[in-house]
């Protein structure tokens, strides 16, 4: 079964004798994995000094070499015929004249007498974008909580505590809501307190300087941070029920 | 044992045993399959400074711990070679199995990743990064999936000492799914 046509050494001494190929596969395996934590110190370094062809080198130069590495020694592809080696490298050239091909209508938007419109609007509203999404990622974090929504979204207007006073709340006209005052709650309810953080208070005829927010959430997580909001009631004061 | 193969088996018009000559076969498409769909990936990625904001939200320790699994499970896969040529069939099917090992790590770390991404909304529709980074990470995880299902059948013979040239060809497979990845990792983790 075993082809040993190729006796290239005569030693043995024990390391990863197969058909005569002589490789010390656990050495071969240190050398990849000590490649492959360089490469993920690679970005931590570009970072730190700034370079970004730190990163690059040490994520695709690596790459290369480990990925020959493992086909040389792992897949002995330097001890088979030519004639295999050939019928890859033939791929690989059909590979790359494809890719070749394509290149410069993908990462050009633009050449003689043409526009890519719809690849242009597309870096434009990603570009764009960005800020709406760090908001949104700010602000529907990972692992919900009423609170971490509360301080993290409400709290800019309606205070820490709940009570009117937070930073950009002095300037609004009217005020923000007071949740820890006992008249605030006297004709409010929970269905209410809903309605405002997902439409804005306008939906309700109140000041269209609360926004909406539904958007942020799910209707489970709205009834979670509309309890949160009657929580900072005062005693006795906090409406009953949905 | 000779007389029941099919003729192709016992005939090398090239030298190269027909087995070993199918796996390169089968290796030199994928090279185009995968090559081409990173290849593209590349290019848009190049194309779409935007996309830097998506790849960023990708997990960098998840991705690397997957690589070490691969680059372990192909050690393990040219120890059973290694084995399989000394005619150690039993010592063979162990280091398959350990292999099989790593491939089932590298699916369950995967499921993980995937799960904690996809409940955050970054679903395989949400943009064309995230359309490239499942495809190719699937493509890539059908591959580990099929590897693992062979070597289990490679393994149950090479135990019983039967077909222990099988071992060598499914390595060569298992070391390609590795270098795919090893190219798959700094695109979807390092560089982005």
């Amino acid at each position: 079964m075993s082809e040993n046509n190729e006796h290239e050494h005569s030693n043995d001494d024990g390391h990863g004798h197969d058909g005569g190929h002589h490789v010390n596969y656990f050495k071969i395996y240190v050398v990849l994995v000590v490649l492959f934590l360089i490469s993920v110190a690679g970005p931590e370094v570009g970072e730190m000094t700034g370079l970004r062809w730190i990163t690059l080198i040490t994520a695709f130069g690596i790459a290369v070499v480990k990925a020959n590495l493992v086909i040389q020694n792992f897949m002995h592809l330097r001890w088979e015929k030519n004639l295999m080696k050939w019928v890859l490298a033939t791929s690989l050239i059909l590979m790359f004249l494809m890719v070749a091909g394509i290149s410069p209508d993908v990462m050009n938007h633009e050449g003689n007498n043409w526009e890519n419109v719809a690849a242009k609007a597309a870096v434009e509203r990603g570009v764009d974008g960005e800020a709406e999404e760090e908001t949104m990622v700010v602000a529907a974090p990972v692992g919900f909580t009423p609170q971490g929504a509360f301080q993290t979204v409400c709290a800019t207007c309606h205070g820490t505590a709940g009570d009117g006073n937070g930073p950009a709340g002095a300037a609004l006209d009217p005020p923000p809501a007071n949740f820890t005052d006992a008249a605030f709650w006297a004709d409010r309810d929970k269905q209410r307190i809903m309605t405002v953080i997902q439409d804005g208070a306008a939906a309700v005829g109140g000041s269209s300087l609360m926004a909406p927010f539904g958007a942020l959430y799910t209707d489970e997580q709205v009834s979670e941070l509309a309890d949160y909001v009657i929580s900072f009631a005062p005693d006795g004061a906090a409406p009953g029920g949905e | 044992m000779a007389h029941a193969k099919p003729l192709a088996t016992l005939r090398s018009a090239t030298g190269i045993p027909t087995g070993r000559l199918a796996v390169w076969w089968v290796l030199a498409s994928e090279v185009v399959i995968f090559g081409g769909l990173l290849g593209v990936y590349l290019m848009h990625r190049i194309g779409h400074p935007e996309w830097a904001d998506a790849a960023a939200h990708t997990q960098t320790w998840i991705g690397a711990l997957n690589t070490f699994v691969l680059l372990t499970s192909s050690f393990t896969a040219v120890l059973a070679h290694q084995a399989a040529e000394k005619g150690n069939g039993k010592e063979a099917a162990k280091f398959l199995c350990f292999t099989i090992l790593g491939a089932m790590t590298f699916l369950v770390v995967k499921s993980f990743e995937w799960y904690n991404e996809i409940s955050h909304g970054y679903t395989i529709t949400a943009n064309t990064f995230w359309s490239f980074y499942y495809t190719a990470a699937g493509l890539h995880a059908l591959h580990v999936i099929a590897g693992a299902i062979i070597m289990g059948v490679v393994a149950f013979d090479a135990f019983r000492g039967r077909e222990l040239h099988r071992v060598e060809l499914i390595g060569i497979y298992w070391h390609f799914v590795d270098v795919v990845w090893i190219f798959l990792f700094p695109l979807l983790y390092i560089a982005k």
